[in-house]
């Protein structure tokens, strides 16, 4: 639903199509980002369901939790971190650069979120491969010997579920990102009045960061 | 007109604070030390603080995050309360079970839990897996020098 002035500019504008409902462009930007923000917010309040089973059965099972925490690989999970951390540095600086209007740096600070989000995956299939070894799995599965403790597999159903929906997230957010790149490659047209795409994707980056964020210190720390 | 307001003044600030990449820099410096300290922090395992602590630099970092890279410094009105209200869905969703489990019936608790003073109970299907739902695998050794209670 175009209104017909804008409709008229063609292919060759640069500026993104205004749809006719909206009063400005400024609005526009404004009803995507709100947009954004709310699917966030049922993004947030999806992963609080895990948090909060992990709270009510660490508040349950303290012993258990404290032993099983510290039979992750904290090194792993601390390099985890840091990936993910500077792959949402570059995520900022490809919105930067897009409101600049500067496609080539965009495409680049994306690839390389891409290429630390793929590090991310790699590092965790370590860590899950190293719990399907030794039997640290979830329920009447778990089978490993050195820690006995009412309430362990219960951990672990936890760092599956919450681990596997962060992980989903990753590919997710990949995804979207990597459709930013090719258009900042093909049709180069990001500039200070069109970057809505790279900021939106970007912005679920960050969310995959912040889940992280607070998965890191309760799942490896404490 | 509110909306038409608010959407000029975000828009503005998008532009206006569109300040040099070194500000992201700065952030992510203060994020990687902040996770430093909060591992530093965590392998001490200090015993009741740890998890406020730890939560505490979680939030900080979290605040940095989403001030900073997701712009919400920049953002106005409708999109800060939307992620308000959100935060305070997850306080309420966290502390409504917690204050039921806190204040319950003992013997209401889950048995084997800290709370109980019921044994856990067995979820494997039989009696050579794990009391706990620790399914020892069956051709290894039997898990005695646990010091699990067995029956």
């Amino acid at each position: 639903m175009q209104s017909s002035s804008h409709a008229a500019g063609g292919t060759a504008q640069p500026v993104p199509h205004l749809a006719g409902h909206f009063a400005s462009l400024e609005v526009q930007n404004h009803a995507a980002r709100l947009g954004m923000w709310l699917f966030l917010a049922t993004e947030i309040l999806l992963f609080a369901g895990l948090f909060i089973c992990y709270g009510v059965y660490r508040f349950l099972f303290p012993e258990a939790w404290a032993a099983a925490s510290r039979s992750l690989d904290l090194q792993l999970g601390t390099i985890n971190t840091v990936v993910l951390i500077t792959s949402s540095l570059t995520a900022a600086l490809a919105v930067h650069y897009a409101k600049e209007g500067k496609n080539k740096m965009v495409a680049v600070q994306i690839a390389l979120t891409l290429v630390m989000a793929v590090g991310f995956l790699v590092i965790k299939y370590f860590e899950y491969h190293h719990k399907f070894e030794i039997g640290t799995l979830p329920g009447r599965f778990y089978s490993y010997e050195g820690i006995q403790l009412p309430g362990v597999p219960l951990y672990f159903t936890v760092y599956f579920c919450a681990t596997a929906l962060h992980g989903i997230h990753v590919v997710i957010g990949m995804i979207v990102l990597a459709f930013s790149m090719v258009r900042a490659l093909k049709k180069a047209d990001f500039g200070p009045n069109n970057y809505t795409m790279v900021e939106l994707g970007s912005m679920y980056w960050h969310l995959v960061d912040l889940v992280w964020i607070f998965l890191f210190p309760m799942l490896y720390l404490v | 007109m509110g909306i038409a307001n608010e959407s000029r003044q975000e828009e503005q600030n998008m532009r206006e604070e569109h300040h040099g990449a070194g500000r992201y820099w700065l952030i992510w410096g203060l994020l990687l030390v902040l996770t430093f300290v909060t591992v530093e922090t965590g392998q001490i395992h200090i015993p009741t603080w740890g998890l406020v602590l730890a939560l505490v630099i979680a939030s900080t970092k979290g605040a940095l995050v989403l001030l900073y890279f997701m712009h919400l410094i920049d953002h106005r009105g409708a999109n800060r309360l939307v992620f308000a209200v959100s935060i305070i869905f997850v306080v309420l969703l966290l502390a409504i079970p917690l204050v039921d489990l806190g204040t319950r019936f003992r013997g209401a608790t889950p048995p084997g839990s800290t709370y109980s003073d019921m044994q856990a109970i067995d979820i494997g299907a039989d009696a050579e897996e794990g009391r706990y739902g620790g399914g020892i695998r069956k051709q290894g050794k039997t898990g005695e020098e646990s010091g699990a209670p067995k029956q």
